[in-house]
């Protein structure tokens, strides 16, 4: 049974069509990698999942339930959490308390406003647990904002496992990066992904990355689906390489 | 006839109105959309721009005189304070901006109590603009049809200003991308001073035409502020013809709900803000929430 | 931080101080102390949660005027006065925060300095409840059916405000330091990611500015029971410009720092006030200064801290 369907789904700013009826399934514990050339609408389809935007048509389904229409919040406490395109976070918290308000997102009584001793060690369970699937234990005490870039990025990967999410979306988690710190990453990521349980839609511009941690990707070319098969399959695509000119490899 | 003739009267007062909010209005969204700042002090401003012009025509004896001069008094005071102090914040955020604005409201206002005293001051008009004119058979001041006419002058000139000279193009392209105007050789600090010396000068020539009417007193800049505010945020920060658009709105609620509902006056200018607010956030033309 | 030593010692010298000075130094004592919790809870939202409001002389002018007619219409003994008179004012924020957080920013300041002035403007023409321009006047510090006269007295009056200042503070302390105060701090180093991580930021916001008006409505219940009169210089903006001053000059975010520049401010002004009539003056140029070139405030100079996000 596919976790996160999409039927159809289309948004149209004006007279653009920036989503084109797309539709995909997304299998339950698998790594999905979103890609295509600029402008493809990537970025505009994660709005659309997590709720910043809604669809001018179309259906989105998380684990059966409807998603179609729901404000962003509410999304996010049916189990997607994102990451962003833009590093955001919380500079002048440290990074463990960044992991542990997203972990506390999920508690019944997040709101309390008195005491909290339970309520912030169950969250600061869940956020160091993340911080240690992401390598981050060791920065843990410093602020986030003096982070190096490729640790933010990483942090941010960290805020939204703590959310234990039963879908996470990251938006170029490799943004920005350098080729070094860009490889640091994607090794983390991949071991982070093959302890399984956990289901991701992935949008990234970088070949090399798509091809280390994806299962199935799907393509994307001026806001339609162009191809959503293995990455060997992908690659060897015509339709995908005039797509992106002059091919992939 | 009489209806008709109570309807056009209305109908110009309310423009008339709308001219002094479109002055403080366009200074406000011209200062925010080039540099981001929010000018708390735009009503003290307006304020200083009403004594100055009390003065000017009381040290020349000439209405026209202080209609030159004051905006350019006013508009060298907000100059000179952009370069001594705004410029050092704009590493900081937004809030600096308003907080330091803020505090030139404060001395702005202590300044002027000190220079011209508590009492609200009168500034008479020239023989030229006093007087009324019947209009289908109901009297208008003409000083409101002077008024009307040139708030409508002078959102020509600045929509003119903007797109057709080379000033107003180093404006437009700052507020757009300001790190590529200073890359091509402009010295962006002096557009943004000149900016702001211009949104100030608006706000002081505002305060100008609102004298005679109003009379000068120490509790405009509350006001002014609040009424600057309110336009810019129902007609869109950074949006010039939003400003315009809003200050016409809010120039017609305000006359014609003075008269239908004289105790609500006030709370349906709110009212209004908040319609605007609830349907449209971002304002009617906004290009920023 | 100071730490729960430090502010012990404070509490114990603030007790005993009204024992060993001049009445006249007990008023203004009370004064400070008032002005003190008064912009304290400002603090909760400007330095906590970043909503700059320049409003916040409604909370104080509602609580004043609510207290007052308590006070004078009913029996209510003059502690359940002014406490019931906080309630209303934050019962009565609810509204006018659901309005103000449509917009953010400057949108959201501007929209709270509106309301301000609008209930100004209301105090104006309500002549039955607010006795217009010339406000209220000789409302009594009832005592109630206990015999609480204590309050009656000057010293009497000055324990009620301290004890209403320690617990508004400890239930400050608290709240910033519990979940509900996390999220909060999340709103104000990156409201859009608070957002994003599933927090309804707007009910957070809500939230903390009806208690921030319940506290501000405490200190003009308090001032209205304590100089016996209200008027509308209590909604007036210049107020709500005072009180944020305060708040920036003793140091935003610290619940402590804004307590020390309410004091500061009544010492400059009584100090200054005698040499010169324009002291508000020196007041704004200090004011531009502090956020200029100490942004981390006077009690951020005391305990050699770095700014925070809020200034």
């Amino acid at each position: 049974m596919a976790l996160l369907e999409l039927v159809d789904v289309t948004r149209r700013f004006g007279g653009i069509i920036a989503v084109d009826a797309v539709s995909m399934r997304v299998a339950e514990g698998e790594v999905r990698a979103v890609i295509g050339p600029n402008g493809a609408g990537k970025s505009t389809l994660f709005h659309l999942i997590s709720g910043v935007l809604k669809p001018s048509a179309g259906e989105i389904r998380f684990g059966g339930d409807r998603l179609t229409g729901l404000p962003s919040h509410r999304i996010c406490q049916r189990g997607v959490s994102r990451t962003f395109q833009l590093t955001a976070l919380f500079p002048e918290m440290t990074v463990r308390e960044n992991a542990r308000i997203a972990a506390q997102a999920r508690h019944g009584r997040r709101w309390q406003p008195y005491g909290g001793g339970a309520i912030f060690g169950a969250a600061a369970r869940h956020g160091d647990a993340a911080l240690e699937r992401l390598d981050l234990t060791h920065v843990a005490h410093r602020p986030a904002g003096l982070l190096s870039h490729g640790d933010q990025r990483l942090l941010e990967v960290a805020m939204g496992l703590a959310q234990q999410p039963r879908l996470l979306l990251l938006d170029e988690p490799t943004q920005g990066l350098s080729v070094e710190e860009t490889g640091q990453a994607v090794e983390t990521l991949a071991k982070l992904f093959a302890d399984g349980g956990l289901t991701v839609l992935l949008v990234e511009h970088d070949m090399e990355v798509v091809f280390r941690l994806a299962h199935r990707i799907t393509v994307l070319h001026r806001g339609a689906v162009i191809a959503d098969d293995v990455p060997e399959a992908v690659r060897a695509n015509s339709d995908v390489q005039n797509a992106y000119l002059g091919g992939i490899d | 006839m009489d209806f008709l003739g109570f309807l056009i009267t209305q109908c110009l007062n309310a423009l008339s109105q709308a001219a002094l909010l479109f002055f403080l209005g366009a200074g406000l969204t011209l200062i925010f959309g080039i540099m981001r700042i929010v000018n708390f002090a735009h009503g003290a401003f307006f304020m200083l721009g009403a004594y100055v012009g009390y003065s000017a025509v009381q040290l020349t004896g000439s209405f026209w005189g202080a209609l030159i001069l004051a905006p350019l008094v006013v508009g060298s005071v907000g100059a000179a304070f952009e370069l001594a102090i705004l410029r050092r914040l704009y590493r900081r955020d937004g809030n600096a901006f308003l907080m330091v604005t803020f505090g030139l409201t404060l001395v702005m206002g202590e300044v002027i109590r000190l220079t011209w005293g508590v009492a609200a001051l009168n500034v008479p008009l020239p023989k030229l603009l006093s007087g009324i004119v019947f209009i289908f058979d109901e009297p208008f001041p003409i000083y409101r049809l002077f008024l009307a006419a040139s708030g409508i002058v002078v959102a020509l000139v600045i929509w003119q200003f903007l797109e057709r000279t080379r000033l107003g193009l180093l404006i437009r392209a700052t507020s757009q991308n300001a790190e590529m105007v200073h890359a091509l050789g402009t010295d962006v600090r002096l557009v943004r001073s000149a900016v702001f010396g211009i949104g100030c000068g608006l706000a002081g020539i505002g305060g100008v035409f609102a004298a005679p009417l109003v009379t000068a007193s120490l509790g405009m800049a509350p006001n002014a502020v609040i009424d600057t505010f309110v336009i810019v945020i129902i007609g869109g920060m950074g949006s010039f013809l939003g400003s315009a658009i809003a200050a016409v709105l809010v120039g017609f609620v305000q006359v014609f709900g003075t008269y239908y509902f004289p105790d609500l006056a006030l709370a349906l200018m709110y009212l209004l803000m908040l319609l605007v607010l609830v349907v449209r956030p971002g304002g009617l033309l906004g290009k920023e929430a | 931080m100071t730490s729960p030593r430090v502010l012990l010692v404070a509490a114990l010298v603030l007790a005993l101080l009204p024992l060993g000075l001049p009445l006249y130094a007990v008023t203004l004592l009370i004064e400070a102390l008032i002005l003190g919790l008064f912009a304290m809870s400002l603090d909760l939202m400007v330095g906590y949660t970043r909503l700059f409001s320049f409003g916040h002389a409604a909370a104080y002018g509602l609580g004043a005027y609510t207290a007052g007619n308590l006070l004078l219409h009913t029996d209510i003994p003059v502690v359940f006065a002014v406490l019931l008179a906080g309630v209303f004012s934050g019962v009565v924020a609810i509204g006018v925060a659901w309005v103000c957080t449509l917009a953010t920013g400057v949108s959201f300041s501007m929209l709270t300095l509106a309301f301000a002035q609008l209930l100004y403007a209301i105090a104006f023409k309500w002549t039955p409840v607010t006795g217009a321009s010339d406000g209220l006047a000789g409302i009594p510090r009832t005592p109630g059916p206990f015999g609480l006269v204590v309050f009656q007295s000057k010293i009497g009056f000055y324990y009620l405000v301290l004890g209403c200042l320690i617990a508004a503070f400890m239930f400050c302390r608290s709240l910033v330091a519990s979940p509900f105060g996390a999220v909060l701090r999340g709103i104000r180093e990156n409201e859009a990611k608070t957002r994003s991580l599933g927090y309804n930021t707007r009910h957070y916001k809500i939230a903390v500015v009806a208690i921030a008006y319940a506290l501000g409505g405490l200190a003009g219940a308090l001032y209205a029971a304590f100089a016996g009169f209200t008027n509308t210089e209590l909604l007036f903006w210049l107020l709500s410009g005072q009180v944020l001053i305060m708040v920036i000059v003793g140091g935003a975010g610290t619940l402590v720092g804004p307590i020390i520049g309410a004091i500061f401010f009544l010492l400059v002004q009584q100090y200054l006030s005698t040499y010169t009539d324009s002291w508000a003056l020196f007041f704004g140029l200090i004011f531009i200064g502090f956020v200029l070139f100490i942004p981390q405030g006077l009690l951020g100079l005391m305990t050699g801290r770095r700014a925070s996000g809020a200034a």
